[in-house]
């Protein structure tokens, strides 16, 4: 079970329409099962087209119908790296652990991909959350853990805290 | 020069745990080197047999990525933090 407030629940939603047609990303930062605040970090895919292509990952287009680079930004994600090490570094400053990532899936179910499930080898510390534009209005987030290839689901608690806002970092 | 090389935790389980390494460097190149003496196998894990990078890896000299510096012949001065980030990425 992963823990979720309301805010930052809506504020994954919220980034991942906002980046649509393209994946978005972030951080998640808290303690144990639970989030305390979550970054965005900006999908920098289109500088990683020989990432993606020595390790037989280039996208094909068939989701998006898209041809060039673009194509790059909407079905694939990869953080920019200085983004992700500031996030990282900031959550130490803070006293919080690095407990996920997420990511979107604009136009696709909320499951894990080949790509995504070889790419979580380095991390199977943390959980996983995909959020689904699929059925745009009907946002589906969903949180998995990915260890050794194997993929499970993990429910997610949204509390609903009236007093706490959420703490997203742009 | 004394630098600290800090370790991400997905790569704590080849240095014991241990979080940040102090070592002697006057490159990049060097304290990856020094990182690989105190940890045999580290810098494989680093670098490509031809010395360079990988790309799922990110080091970075006080935050900035050593791929818009000099990549691992930036220099190092006394004092300076070296960050390693292994890539997050996926997608569709």
């Amino acid at each position: 079970m992963i823990e979720l407030r309301r805010a930052d629940y809506e504020a994954i939603i919220a980034h991942a329409r906002r980046e649509a047609p393209r994946e978005c990303c972030g951080l998640l930062a808290g303690h144990g099962s639970r989030v305390e605040r979550v970054y965005e970090v900006p999908n920098r895919a289109d500088a990683a087209a020989e990432f993606f292509a020595e390790r037989g990952l280039y996208p094909e287009g068939k989701i998006s119908g898209l041809r060039g680079p673009e194509v790059l930004t909407a079905e694939r994600f990869f953080m920019d790296p200085e983004a992700q090490f500031r996030a990282l570094r900031d959550m130490e400053a803070r006293g919080l652990e690095h407990i996920g990532n997420y990511h979107s899936h604009p136009a696709s179910p909320a499951r894990p991909s080949r790509t995504d499930i070889e790419l979580a080898a380095y991390w199977s510390h943390v959980y996983h959350l995909i959020c689904s534009l699929a059925d745009p209005e009907h946002p589906d987030l969903r949180a998995y853990r990915i260890v050794n290839g194997q993929v499970t689901e993990v429910p997610i608690r949204i509390i609903d805290e009236a007093e706490s806002g959420s703490a997203v970092d742009r | 020069m004394a630098v600290k090389v800090m370790i991400p935790a997905p790569l704590r389980q080849f240095t014991g745990g241990q979080s940040s390494v102090d070592v002697q460097a006057t490159t990049v190149g060097d304290a990856l080197a020094a990182l690989d003496q105190h940890f045999p196998g580290l810098r494989d894990r680093l670098v490509e047999p031809d010395g360079r990078l990988r790309r799922f890896v990110s080091v970075f000299v006080n935050g900035k990525d050593v791929r818009t510096l000099q990549g691992l012949e930036t220099p190092l001065q006394e004092g300076d933090e070296v960050g390693i980030v292994p890539a997050m990425a996926g997608g569709r």
